[in-house]
């Protein structure tokens, strides 16, 4: 869901570049903050592996397909949407720079898609629902809702834009994504906090609010 | 850096750049969604038409040296190399930056 250059009209685009830049300041406020011997190798593990995984492109039926964006799932491991942000803002620079995956000019829309509006959908529907329904479920949920809104929102933007009508483009991104939602998004992030939370529990930022919680 | 978390790194590495490897193997080709609403929606069910009209409002023009990554001349072999550099190009970024970061924590708190 990597929109491109053409997409969006340039002075549209320039509107979700400042939006975009806002919370990256914002991400790089809570890494001032946040930021410790723990938590840097756990971050640059989840950037390597959310640009690799981003490149394995889930089929999906309509002859489509799509890839999980691993915002929610870095959100819900870091404990904080703005590490979602921040890592995606990274992973959109070099796929859009030396990759031609996404846009220059509308890659603070992508920025804002997939890093801002994923996280903080998915991380804080898995918050709400941790603790009655488990870190798994609400992991595979949070990962669901994260994509399905990225997605819409990508939807809303083009449509803005003049380039899809809203309706179509809504009901398209929707469904498709709600699929890759749960065979990508949603199995691969509840997977994979799982296994860490399994693995190493204290590697988990979200499992010690949990503790705590309960 | 303690042992531990050279470990993390290791292990991360390792699951990314298996993915990376296998990746340009069992990718699917298909457009994804948004690349397949652009078909349908806007380009009437032909890639080329779609990709006609948007390219006539690009007003970037920038060319990525990996275009969907690959290597120009290279097969499947230039992708599987492409998508590695990537995700070593964001090893070394997500650790230079977080450590960065990191030290500056330290050293405020000092």
């Amino acid at each position: 869901m990597h929109i491109g250059d053409g997409q969006i009209p340039i002075e549209q685009a320039a509107v979700y570049w400042i939006a975009a830049l806002f919370f990256i300041a914002l991400s790089l406020r809570w890494a001032r903050k946040e930021m410790d011997e723990s938590k840097v190798p756990i971050f640059a593990a989840l950037a390597a592996g959310i640009f690799a995984i981003q490149a394995m492109n889930i089929p999906i039926p309509w002859g489509t397909s799509g890839h999980m964006l691993g915002s929610v799932l870095a959100a819900i491991i870091l404990g904080s949407p703005f590490a979602g942000i921040l890592i995606l803002a990274l992973v959109l620079i070099v796929q859009g720079f030396l990759f031609g995956d996404g846009g220059i000019s509308v890659m603070g829309a992508n920025i804002l898609d997939m890093g801002v509006i994923a996280s903080f959908a998915g991380y804080y529907t898995f918050r709400a629902i941790k603790n009655s329904i488990g870190i798994g479920k609400a992991s595979f949920i949070g990962g669901w809702v994260g994509i399905v809104i990225g997605a819409e929102a990508v939807a809303i933007e083009l449509a803005i834009a003049g380039t899809f009508p809203l309706i179509p483009a809504m009901t398209w991104m929707g469904i498709y994504h709600a699929v890759i939602g749960v065979i990508g998004e949603g199995l691969i992030t509840a997977i994979v906090v799982t296994s860490v939370m399994k693995t190493r529990p204290d590697l988990v930022a979200s499992s010690s609010k949990v503790a705590v919680a309960a | 850096m303690n042992p531990q978390n050279i470990n993390i790194i290791i292990a991360g590495a390792a699951i990314a750049l298996l993915i990376a490897i296998l990746a340009p193997f069992l990718a699917s080709p298909n457009p994804d969604g948004l690349d397949k609403n652009l078909i349908t929606l806007v380009g009437g069910g032909s890639e080329e038409h779609a990709e006609k009209i948007i390219e006539e409002k690009n007003l970037v023009g920038y060319e990525s040296p990996f275009p969907d990554y690959s290597i120009e001349g290279m097969d499947k072999a230039g992708e599987v190399l492409a998508i590695v550099l990537g995700t070593v190009i964001m090893l070394v970024l997500g650790l230079g930056l977080s450590s960065v970061i990191k030290k500056k924590n330290e050293a405020r708190k000092a």
